[in-house]
């Protein structure tokens, strides 16, 4: 008897399902009337995006002077807002481009919901650049637009680099998320039975039949977008991380950056996607698609990641001792030990001890522990960002202006106001989107593989997993 | 069986049980060398286009030009604004700074191939297609739930009513209608 | 605050802005302009408030002046739009004129230069200088006569003096600021001969009365002192901050001091400063020595000084006896050493609120080393009074107090906010029929007087006087007069002759009688120079007599120490925002005074920062908030005065305004600290402090004070820099080269290598580039002013000073260099450096920042959208972000804004809410005088010297060098060229185009122990 035991793969989809039950637990949530608990749900989003809305508009009307900015810290809560966003935002792209080229078909339970969340995300994260600027209404003289000035803007700055990344991100995040919904759509408008909803849904599904030779163009296109998503979707936190890396103030100015913020979105946008996971599977009862394996895989990505990140972090510190550049050495040492120290000891905590609970498998598999470990790691990336932007220029390189820099009312209400824009805009799309894409969940049931069926009578047979039998060792 | 002649025929609808029906009878379908037909599944069959003998997508062609589109167009807008048109001395730097560059190069080059990918698609989709004979077919409302479809269209050199059901009957559809236009 | 005063404040300008006869006036002299006292705009705001109610000023801004005077640098007289002309004047500041050039567009007055061919001035100026032109457009200031707290006009106080004065047996206290003016004393002996009862006292609350009587002891006579310190190598200050604005002649000294310590080779020598104080002033941060003591052991300090040297030197013999705990100490014998070492070539000088003994003694030292003569001059001053007029003024307030007079005459003076709170000045007056007083504000004295005068601002008036040493220069108007006021001599002419009189006839009578001849020509040369004699005041020549040693007055418990504010005096400057903003330059703060106390007497004490002290000398309280100041004597807590004004303006008194800018929790204008001051202690006193237990923000332009070892700012001893000249190097202080400049060296080029082929400097273009010799500048400040006033740089206020939002451009950082309790302070303004490589530049999405053919880094306004990524990425910290609209809360605002308006320089771009903005390196005048020369020799490159910025015109130390770095000849280069030139963050390889001349000190070998850069913080 072999001391190997073969687990084979758990299913995909749990419980009795074929391609009608699939389509009507998924497309039900879209066409039956909409639930109360909805409604519930929408009274507080709404009044915090307008709450969003208010402070903005004080914003404008006032200055930035409302914000708790100072001389050495020209940047505060808005860039790390901005950067937090959008590291959420990237899990969704990594779900559904680099798992798909990986062919990790687990992902089709999630990745319609996580490109979903991208896609608000990158909304949110992009509210900041826009409105922290002193003078908001010039902000659009940062794309090449001819103007009267004649000027155009400068191509060596991070900031540049930024508007171009950010705004393909989105672009090209909505294109990919819209092909993957056009199949979904036309399920959608052929179940749809009042007027209203077959023409909305007839119209975005573009007369989408399902035709083979449609389809077999489909495939193609979503690869190329897979394979053009994944390239950006590590380019943009790349960018992101150069507004800092590019720049000369001590903390600020390492190489390390681009890899880090990239683990580091990674990290934040899948403990994003498992809080809302876990809420709205459980809501509309999606346990069986999105099931505890999936949880669990997602688990073991937070877990590595985040050691990526807590590896940057120590790398840090041996560089800056490394390097012998005093300002470089001065800066960590008073993240750890200085003005910010409380900061940095949060980050460590939430970001590198939280996430290494997930080597145990019970608690990697436990729903309410992972659910308050996804939402500890959201803050703990939240103050990583904040270490890194107040910290570096609150004492950088001549301490007679060194400063300390203090969020106000408005600078903290103005960030809480963007969860109003994302959950408003997350509920529309749970209501009256399909959260799982459905085409491509079908093509990975037992069912929806030809080979599954017999030759003769064309009957289904479900899958046999041929154990290897490991070769008994000679002595 | 009720066939008003008023319309003009569009085609022959079939359903079958399953996705490995549907591949068996693609292949009777070229081999009986129809050419003007498709299927229709609510997701993407494995390994049907070597039943249909679908052609390679000329997709990627497409892609590539927008791309390529992208890449120049990057380099040449850089160039000209801070090179040609209104060079200006930023901290010392080269107007030529190619380095700097490369970021948007890249997210253009992204974004052109992008639109390439998308809109290519619908292209040679011919979709947006609003309406369809086959919208007509009430059953044919599974196709994009769990129904397996395949359509001769009457366009066809070959097409013959009755050959064609014939050929869905021996290869067992569930179900046959004629589509008129 | 009394709320009453600050009704009857207001209520009297309302009914200024409705008062019928007002309207007329103004519908007479502005028939168009009528409406303007109409337009009901709200008040509200801070500096938006610096625009009170008539709309005069801005017409009499384009109207010339009436009497003839003449363009000092640039002919023909008229006015040419767009081009600045300059006329030359003096301020009169406690009693000694200071040579000024005011820079006027389109006949107002902008900007204030010194005069150099004033010998206190030489070209250079103070920040109360500076300062002076916001004072006159200051729209607090008085606007006209008020009687009896009802407004009034000059015509009616006219015929009310020549109906009152003309009954010559009144009994008439004059009380007067002190005047060099020889029209106002002139006048002033025909006053006391015309009243047979009329008595006559100069006050000036921190005057030189004390020296005087100390000179009085020495020399039987009351002589001013005059030091010389060209010719001194030894200095020694005993309490004495000689280089603070709030001395008299601080410009000229500071010129002499610093100019003593240029040092630019190894073989130069530099003079020795010795400074003995309780707190840290601008002389005890710039001396080479200083020694910490309590301010009432000044005199034992002394007297021990005189005892070591009278075994050393002769003529001190009385006081070869003393014994007190500084005989023998180290300093003491050291200093003697060195002093005696150095007889005839040193300098001892005492501070004025000292004892007159104190001084007497000085005054013995002096002549015992054989200064007199060559380092001090005795200057027979003829205006002096004939008595000591701090006792004569105590007199003469309890006289008036028991209603011996019926008429008290204030002029200048504002005795009720600054005399001795136990002669209780305010009941005093209260006593009298009438009380006259002529001010530029309507100050606590104002308000009790039943006659207020509006005091014409010296910009606007004719006057003349002599400045410190003597030299006779006169006071011409730039501009109209801009509210209903009359000067100091014209109301004393009209008290003398019954009836209105022309300052313009009185002072060209005065100057008449000087000449018999030739008059005018002459004249008209005076007028052109600003300046009359060079040749000052007689030298008296009376022996010294024996000197006995001063008495102890040793304070044994906690002494509180009053001294005037370097910022606003003794209060006098308390409206002008630029100097309530302006950093103290010891302490940083801003927009309040605070207990200075050391280290370790707040440790004893158990208090920290801004908790609220309660300090009581004998049976007066006052709280005030704790400021821990490093250097400062233990036991000894200095106090400035100047602060807690109410009711008299919008700045000095924020309380009374109601502004975004000033939440309440944010009121500043610190405390009035007059009440502890009695006759008894002028100076110092015992006291007793005891914690409030409460706490007030006080707003510090700088929170970290230590260099944290960093080698921003680089100094050696005079003896380290002969034996290692470039001491100051990168790689001297590191021990390798500047990273990239081995391989530099190897491709035979100067600069580090880099991964791009940079941008050269632009063909025939001038290359500007500065320097800044830290061994000269001692931290006033007066650059940060000069930069406001040049640039248009608004004031914020303190909340957003406390959010360390300053806007200064340029900025004076202070470390404490050594032991906590008895650091060194070093000073090091910053500027833009102006990089070539600038980090700022490539990082702006929209190119609002880039790099101008002449190598400047320019900032261009109407292209920034604020993203701030420049500030953040400066490695210097000098980029300044407009977060609200501050220009606006004082320039559009308000009833009358054209009057602050007229402050505003024409040639500066007044900046928007949400854009960057920082030290332009005065390209307005870079650029003018590019113009200029490219007109006249067709190439753009000026001559050397040809363009001063604003900061180095002011400097006294001449501390900053600007030019064009390709004039091999130029100063600037041959500054660079200096062994001790370096740059700050060199390895960062931004390449500053502002430089750094290291400093140097002049330790005495017996004194030195090796102060290493340990942080202080």
């Amino acid at each position: 008897m072999s001391k190997y035991e073969y687990i084979p793969e758990p299913a995909l989809v749990k419980g009795n399902h074929d391609f009608a039950s699939i389509t009507k637990l998924v497309t039900d949530v879209n066409l039956k009337p909409t639930p109360k608990g909805w409604y519930l749900a929408m009274l507080p989003a709404n009044a915090l995006l307008l709450l969003l809305l208010t402070s903005i508009g004080y914003l404008i009307w006032e200055g930035i002077g409302i914000w708790g900015l100072n001389n050495p810290v020209g940047w505060g809560w808005a860039i790390i807002n901005f950067v937090w966003w959008v590291g959420i935002g990237h899990a969704g792209t990594l779900i559904s481009a680099i798992l798909f080229l990986f062919r990790q078909d687990w992902r089709t339970a999630i990745n319609r919901f996580a490109e979903a969340m991208t896609i608000f995300a990158v909304m949110c994260a992009g509210v900041f650049p826009a409105i922290h600027v002193g003078r908001i209404w010039a902000i659009y003289w940062v794309f090449p637009i001819p103007n009267q000035m004649a000027m155009w803007p400068n191509f060596n700055s991070p900031l540049l680099w930024d508007v171009f990344a950010v705004s393909t991100y989105f672009t090209v995040s909505l294109l990919f998320w819209y092909v993957g919904l056009v199949p979904d759509l036309a399920t959608l408008r052929d179940r749809a039975t009042d007027k209203v909803r077959k023409f909305a849904y007839g119209l975005f599904a573009l007369g989408w039949t399902g035709s083979n030779r449609a389809w077999w163009n489909y495939e193609k296109a979503y690869m190329i977008l897979a394979g053009l998503a994944t390239p950006l979707v590590l380019s943009v936190h790349t960018i992101v991380s150069f507004d800092f890396a590019v720049s000369m103030i001590p903390g600020w100015h390492t190489t390390i950056f681009p890899p880090y913020f990239v683990a580091g979105a990674i990290f934040s946008g899948f403990a994003m996607v498992m809080t809302l996971m876990l809420v709205a599977r459980k809501v509309y009862g999606m346990e069986d698609i999105m099931t505890n394996n999936h949880m669990e895989k997602m688990n073991i990505i937070i877990m590595v990641t985040g050691s990526i990140v807590g590896f940057a972090y120590m790398m840090e510190f041996f560089i800056a001792w490394y390097s012998g550049v005093e300002y470089e050495k001065a800066i960590f040492l008073l993240r750890a030990t200085g003005p910010y120290a409380w900061a940095y000891w949060i980050m460590m905590f939430c970001n590198v001890v939280s996430p290494q609970v997930f080597w145990f498998k019970k608690l990697r598999t436990n729903v309410g522990f992972t659910f308050f470990i996804s939402i500890v790691v959201n803050i703990g990336m939240w103050f990583e960002r904040f270490v890194i932007t107040v910290t570096s220029l609150s004492t950088d390189y001549l301490p007679s202006s060194w400063d300390y820099y203090s969020p106000t009312t408005w600078d903290v209400l103005t960030y809480v106001g963007t969860f109003g824009l994302f959950f408003t805009m997350f509920l529309m799309f749970l209501r009256f989107l399909p959260m799982v894409a459905l085409a491509e969940i079908k093509a990975v049931l037992p069912q929806g593989d030809p080979h599954n069926y017999d030759d003769e009578t064309q009957e289904f047979h479900p899958h046999v997993e041929k154990v290897p039998q490991p070769k008994a060792v000679k002595a | 069986m009720s066939t008003t002649k008023s319309k003009n025929l569009h085609g022959l609808l079939a359903e079958f049980k399953n996705p490995k029906a549907l591949i068996d009878v693609s292949k009777k379908v070229v081999e009986a060398g129809y050419d003007k037909f498709d299927t229709y599944s609510p997701y993407p069959i494995h390994g049907i286009d070597h039943a249909m003998k679908l052609p390679k997508s000329k997709l990627g062609w497409i892609v590539l030009v927008s791309g390529t589109l992208g890449f120049l167009g990057a380099i040449w807008m850089m160039y000209y604004m801070s090179v040609t048109d209104y060079a200006i001395n930023i901290s010392g730097k080269p107007f030529f700074n190619f380095p700097a560059w490369v970021p948007i190069i890249f997210e253009l080059t992204v974004l052109l191939s992008a639109f390439g990918a998308v809109f290519g698609m619908f292209f040679l989709n011919g979709l947006p297609k609003l309406n369809n004979p086959l919208f007509e077919v009430e059953r044919f409302k599974k196709a994009t739930d769990d129904g397996f479809f395949v359509c001769i269209e009457a366009k066809d050199s070959k097409f013959q009513v009755d050959l064609v059901r014939q050929l869905f009957e021996e290869a067992g559809a569930t179900h046959i209608e004629e589509v008129y236009e | 605050m009394s709320e009453l005063t600050q009704n009857t404040y207001w209520k009297s300008l309302n009914e200024l802005a409705q008062n019928k006869e007002y309207q007329n006036f103004v519908d007479r002299e502005f028939p168009e302009n009528a409406t303007e006292l109409t337009d009901g705009v709200s008040r509200k705001g801070f500096l938006r408030v610096m625009g009170a109610s008539i709309a005069l000023a801005g017409f009499a801004a384009c109207r010339r002046p009436v009497q003839k005077i003449l363009p000092y640098t640039k002919q023909p007289e008229d006015i040419i739009p767009g081009i600045p002309l300059y006329y030359a004047t003096s301020m009169p500041f406690q009693g000694s004129l200071t040579g000024l050039v005011i820079e006027n567009h389109e006949g107002r007055p902008t900007k204030i230069e010194g005069n150099d061919l004033h010998p206190s001035s030489g070209g250079n100026t103070n920040a109360y200088h500076q300062a002076s032109i916001l004072e006159m457009y200051d729209p607090d200031r008085s606007r006209g006569p008020l009687r009896k707290g009802e407004r009034s006009t000059t015509d009616d106080f006219y015929k009310f003096a020549s109906d009152y004065f003309s009954d010559t047996n009144k009994k008439i206290a004059f009380i007067s600021e002190a005047n060099s003016s020889p029209t106002f004393n002139g006048l002033k002996e025909e006053a006391l001969n015309k009243f047979s009862g009329a008595k006559w006292v100069t006050y000036e609350p921190f005057g030189e009365d004390n020296s005087i009587e100390g000179n009085n002891i020495a020399f039987g006579r009351r002589v001013r002192a005059h030091y010389n310190f060209l010719n001194a190598d030894v200095v020694v200050s005993l309490d004495d901050d000689f280089l603070a604005p709030v001395h008299p002649n601080n410009v000229e000294y500071a010129k002499q001091i610093t100019s003593r310590r240029k040092v630019t080779s190894t073989e130069d020598s530099m003079n020795r400063i010795y400074a003995v104080e309780n707190g840290f002033t601008l002389t005890g941060s710039f001396a080479d020595h200083r020694k910490r003591i309590k301010a009432s052991e000044i005199a034992d300090f002394a007297n021990a000084l005189a005892a070591t040297l009278s075994t050393r030197i002769s003529g001190l013999n009385r006081f070869s006896t003393i014994s007190n705990k500084f005989i023998d100490t180290e300093f003491v014998t050291a200093l003697a050493d060195d002093l005696a070492a150095h007889a005839g070539r040193t300098a001892v000088s005492a501070g004025f609120d000292q004892a007159p003994e104190v001084h007497a003694v000085v005054a013995a030292i002096n002549s015992a080393l054989n200064n007199i003569g060559t380092t001090v001059n005795y200057l027979a001053v003829p205006h002096f009074d004939n008595q000591n007029n701090k006792s004569a003024f105590t007199d003469l307030v309890s006289e008036i107090a028991s209603g011996d007079y019926d008429a008290v005459v204030i002029i200048g003076a504002n005795p009720v906010f600054t005399a001795p709170s136990d002669l209780d000045f305010a009941t005093a007056i209260s006593k009298a029929s009438e009380v006259f007083h002529l001010s530029t504000y309507v100050d606590e004295t104002g308000l009790a007087a039943s006659w207020h005068l509006s005091r014409t601002h010296f910009l606007e008036a004719w006057g003349d006087g002599y400045s410190f040493s003597g030299a006779r220069s006169v006071i011409q108007p730039q501009i109209q007069p801009l509210h209903d006021s009359v000067s100091e001599i014209e109301f004393l002419g009209a008290i003398v002759s019954n009836g209105k009189a022309s300052g313009y006839d009185l002072v060209r009578e005065t100057f008449n009688s000087f000449y018999a001849r030739n008059f005018e020509n002459r004249w008209l040369d005076i007028l052109h120079d600003g300046i009359d004699v060079t040749d000052g005041f007689t030298v008296s020549n009376r022996p010294i007599r024996s000197v006995a040693p001063a008495p102890s007055t040793k304070v044994n418990e906690i002494e509180v120490v009053i001294k005037a504010d370097n910022s606003i005096y003794d209060g006098r400057f308390a409206n002008l925002g630029w100097l309530q903003e302006l950093p103290d330059p010891i302490s940083k703060i801003t927009w309040d005074n605070a207990a200075l106390l050391s280290p370790a007497t707040a440790k004893t004490l158990g208090i920290v920062n801004n908790d609220v002290l309660n300090i009581s000398v004998n049976g007066t309280n006052i709280q005030v908030a704790t400021w821990i100041q490093p250097g400062q004597a233990d036991d000894s807590i200095t106090l400035n005065v100047g602060y807690g004004r109410k009711g008299i303006g919008r700045v000095a008194d924020i309380s009374s305004t109601s502004s975004q800018l000033f939440d309440s929790s944010m009121t500043s204008g610190g405390v009035n600290v007059f009440p502890i001051r009695s006759t008894a202690s002028m100076l110092f006193a015992q006291a007793a402090i005891t914690s409030t237990g409460n706490t007030y923000p006080i707003a510090s332009v700088q929170d970290h004070h230590s260099l944290e070892d960093r080698d921003m700012y680089r100094q050696a001893t005079l003896k380290k820099y002969q034996e290692k000249p470039d001491y100051a190097s990168f790689k001297a202080i590191h021990k390798y080269a500047v990273p990239g400049m081995k391989e530099a060296a190897a491709l035979g080029e100067d600069q580090p290598i880099s991964l791009f082929n940079e941008q050269t400097a632009t063909e025939g273009e001038p290359q500007w580039g500065m320097a800044i010799d830290l061994n000269s500048c001692f931290g006033c400040g007066v650059c940060i002013i000069a930069c406001q006033s040049e640039n248009n740089i608004p004031v914020i206020g303190k909340r957003e000073v406390d959010r360390g939002r300053e806007m200064h451009w340029i900025r004076a950082d202070r470390y404490y260099v050594g032991d906590i309790n008895d650091p060194q302070a070093v000073h090091q303004p910053v500027p833009c450096m102006h990089c070539e490589l600038a980090p700022c530049e490539q990082v702006c999405p929209v190119a609002a920042t880039t790099h101008s053919d002449d190598g400047m880094n320019q900032m261009i306004y109407n292209r920034c959208i604020g993203t701030r990524y420049c500030a953040n990425n400066c490695p210097f910290k000098v980029r300044r972000f407009n977060f609200f609209n501050y220009p606006k809360e004082y320039l559009t605002s308000g009833e009358d804004p054209d009057i602050i308006q007229m402050a505003m320089n024409p040639e500066v771009t007044v900046r928007f809410r949400g854009v960057m903005e920082k030290c332009t390196y005065c390209v307005q005048r870079v650029n003018r005088a590019k113009i200029n020369t490219k007109i006249e020799t067709g190439f753009p490159k000026p001559a050397d010297g040809s363009i001063q910025t604003a900061c180095q015109q002011a400097c006294p130390a001449d501390a900053i060098y600007f030019g064009d770095l390709t004039d091999e000849t130029s100063e600037v280069v041959a500054m660079k060229r200096n062994e001790r030139n370096y740059l700050m963050l060199e390895e960062l390889n931004v390449r500053p185009r502002t430089s750094y001349i290291a400093k140097l000190t002049n330790p005495n070998p017996a004194l030195v122990k090796e102060t290493k850069m340990e942080p202080a913080h």
